[in-house]
């Protein structure tokens, strides 16, 4: 196995005041893949995150960047940020330029690009996020969704290896979420690896590649999807509930039967297409 | 919540070059005040009332607003042009023919230059002219702060609002005096979330590899020549046709 693109060894952090958000936190983040990092409200999430783009620099501990460890001097900073690209939670904390245009050009602008270059990215980083015609608007006058596109194109724009976003479904109604799934999907097959923390189990479990299950500062285990929240104990330790699919498909199958397909449904469509294969009626 | 700026940002002309309409404004606003005003001044009023209301799509009631504030400074304020006052033989008020005509020219001049300014006021949002003052030579460091404050302005006007809801929504407002406590709380969580919100800011900015300075591209808008032509021939035939009814009066 590669080195992977970010890994955190045992950091520590307490922020002023004492609350120690991280204890001993480890997190490795494989290149190409989406990682959802899971828990519940308070566990560390955010902190964690503030770590991997260099915000944050823990008391103990260590991040490393393909295996090299990460330096805080200005130039190490500089080229960390632009490998690593973080997304804020509130949209309304990063977007600070009156247009949305003006607001996605300031990192490719930061980056040392020549302006037919910026707007080159900018081009770019609009179409990615179907968003091209809002480059004229407002930031301010943009719906909750919208702000949040234009959030994560302004990092985009950068074009990280690396894109890490705090709580992106949070706040977004459904078609929200699905054109940003969508979005982001296309980035992944474009190489991009993608981060992104959440509490909504149901999220992580049918669409994450990998998840880290953090509880109270620690990680408490990372792996594939599947496999991790399967793991009734290890979901109830980290105040999380069991997938509702899972749930469901639990209840619905015959007990000792093998998963119709090998693996358990992940979707509402997974589940439905189980139930089409049944022997037994009602069951699976 | 600012309808002026909302319009600013969203009439029919938002995609052209702004320095065709700052063209059309600065050429109206130099028509009145150079020409003769008795003729010329209406016709002014006339044609940027036609480009913001007709042209723009910027409602008319919003033009009136704008308009009805310098317009009834004026009215305060004219009748003191036309008075003159005499201390040569105690004192002695008098409304001389020149004073009035004065008066009456002056108000003229002044209501057309409003409505050219009101024009670009309701088409070319504060935000968009900020820029420009880097051009003439404005530090670079007054202009970010302008930017930002513009911005935080909207944010905070928003959580201003929703406290107040939330204070009305418990009854802090239901006395003159829960009124004043409940602004008070108001006006310090205002402060404390501005502060949080500006650290939270400067994380997001840090991320996009900011290193103190703001700088940001505005979008390519090429001048049309065609409309430039027209505005040319707007200014053109309303210079004009003043002086043709301005010669035609006397
Ligand atoms: N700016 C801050 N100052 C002090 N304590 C904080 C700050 N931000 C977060 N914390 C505390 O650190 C812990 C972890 O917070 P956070 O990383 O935001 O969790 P999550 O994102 O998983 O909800 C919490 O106990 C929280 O109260
Ligand atoms: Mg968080």
């Amino acid at each position: 196995m590669t080195a992977p693109i970010l890994d955190a060894q045992g950091l520590n952090y307490a922020y002023p005041g004492g609350v120690a958000a991280l204890r001993g936190m480890n997190l490795s983040v494989q290149r190409g893949r989406r990682l959802a990092l899971l828990g519940s409200n308070g566990c560390g999430k955010t902190t964690l995150l503030l770590h991997l783009n260099g915000t944050l620099r823990p008391g103990a501990g260590q991040v490393l960047i393909d295996g090299q460890p990460a330096g805080y001097d200005r130039a190490s900073l500089a080229a960390w940020r632009g490998r690593v690209g973080l997304v804020l939670q509130e949209p309304d904390d990063q977007l600070f330029s009156a247009t949305v245009y003006q607001d996605v050009s300031f990192g490719p602008l930061n980056q040392g690009l020549s302006e037919p270059d910026a707007r080159e990215r900018v081009r770019e980083a609009l179409a990615a996020l179907d968003i091209a015609e809002l480059a004229e608007r407002a930031t301010h006058l943009l719906s909750f969704g919208q702000k949040k596109r234009v959030a994560i194109a302004g990092v985009l724009a950068m074009q990280p290896q690396v894109l890490i976003l705090d709580e992106p479904t949070a706040g977004l109604d459904a078609p929200g979420v699905t054109q940003l799934k969508a979005a982001l999907e296309r980035l992944q097959a474009r190489g991009t690896t993608l981060v992104f923390s959440t509490h909504d189990v149901d999220l992580a479990y049918a669409w994450a590649d990998d998840v880290a299950i953090l509880g109270e500062g620690r990680l408490l285990r990372q792996g594939g999807t599947v496999a991790t929240l399967a793991d009734a104990d290890l979901l109830a330790a980290a105040q999380l509930n069991t997938p509702t699919i899972l749930t469901l498909a639990a209840a619905l199958r015959e007990p000792g039967r093998p998963w119709p397909g090998g693996q358990p449904p992940r979707t509402a469509e997974d589940l439905v297409a189980c139930l089409g294969e049944r022997h037994d009626p009602g069951r699976f | 919540m600012f309808p002026i700026d909302q319009y600013a940002w969203t009439h029919r002309w938002r995609g052209h070059h702004p320095a065709e309409r700052a063209v059309l404004a600065g050429g109206m606003l130099l028509i009145a005040i150079t020409a003769p005003p008795l003729a010329t001044a209406p016709l002014v009023v006339l044609a940027m009332a036609g480009a913001t209301v007709a042209g723009a799509g910027v409602p008319l009631a919003a033009w009136l607003r704008v308009m009805t504030i310098p317009a009834g400074f004026l009215l305060l304020s004219l009748p003191f042009l036309a008075v003159s006052l005499d201390l040569t033989d105690g004192v002695a008020l008098t409304v001389s023919a020149a004073g009035a005509w004065l008066a009456v020219a002056v108000g003229l001049r002044s209501l057309a230059a409003v409505s050219a300014l009101a024009f670009l006021t309701l088409t070319t949002p504060v935000a968009e002219l900020v820029p420009w003052l880097r051009r003439v030579g404005v530090p670079q460091a007054v202009v970010e702060i302008a930017l930002l404050i513009y911005r935080l302005l909207f944010i905070l006007a928003d959580c201003a609002d929703a406290t107040r809801h939330a204070q009305e929504a418990r009854l802090g407002y239901s006395t003159t005096r829960r009124g004043i406590r409940s602004l008070g709380l108001l006006a310090g969580t205002l402060l404390t979330r501005a502060l949080a919100r500006t650290r939270r800011l400067e994380i997001g900015l840090a991320a996009r590899g900011f290193e103190g300075e703001l700088r940001v591209l505005a979008s390519e808008r090429t001048l049309s020549r065609p409309r430039l032509a027209a505005v040319a021939a707007l200014l053109f035939t309303v210079a004009a046709l003043g002086l043709t009814l301005d010669r035609a009066l006397h």
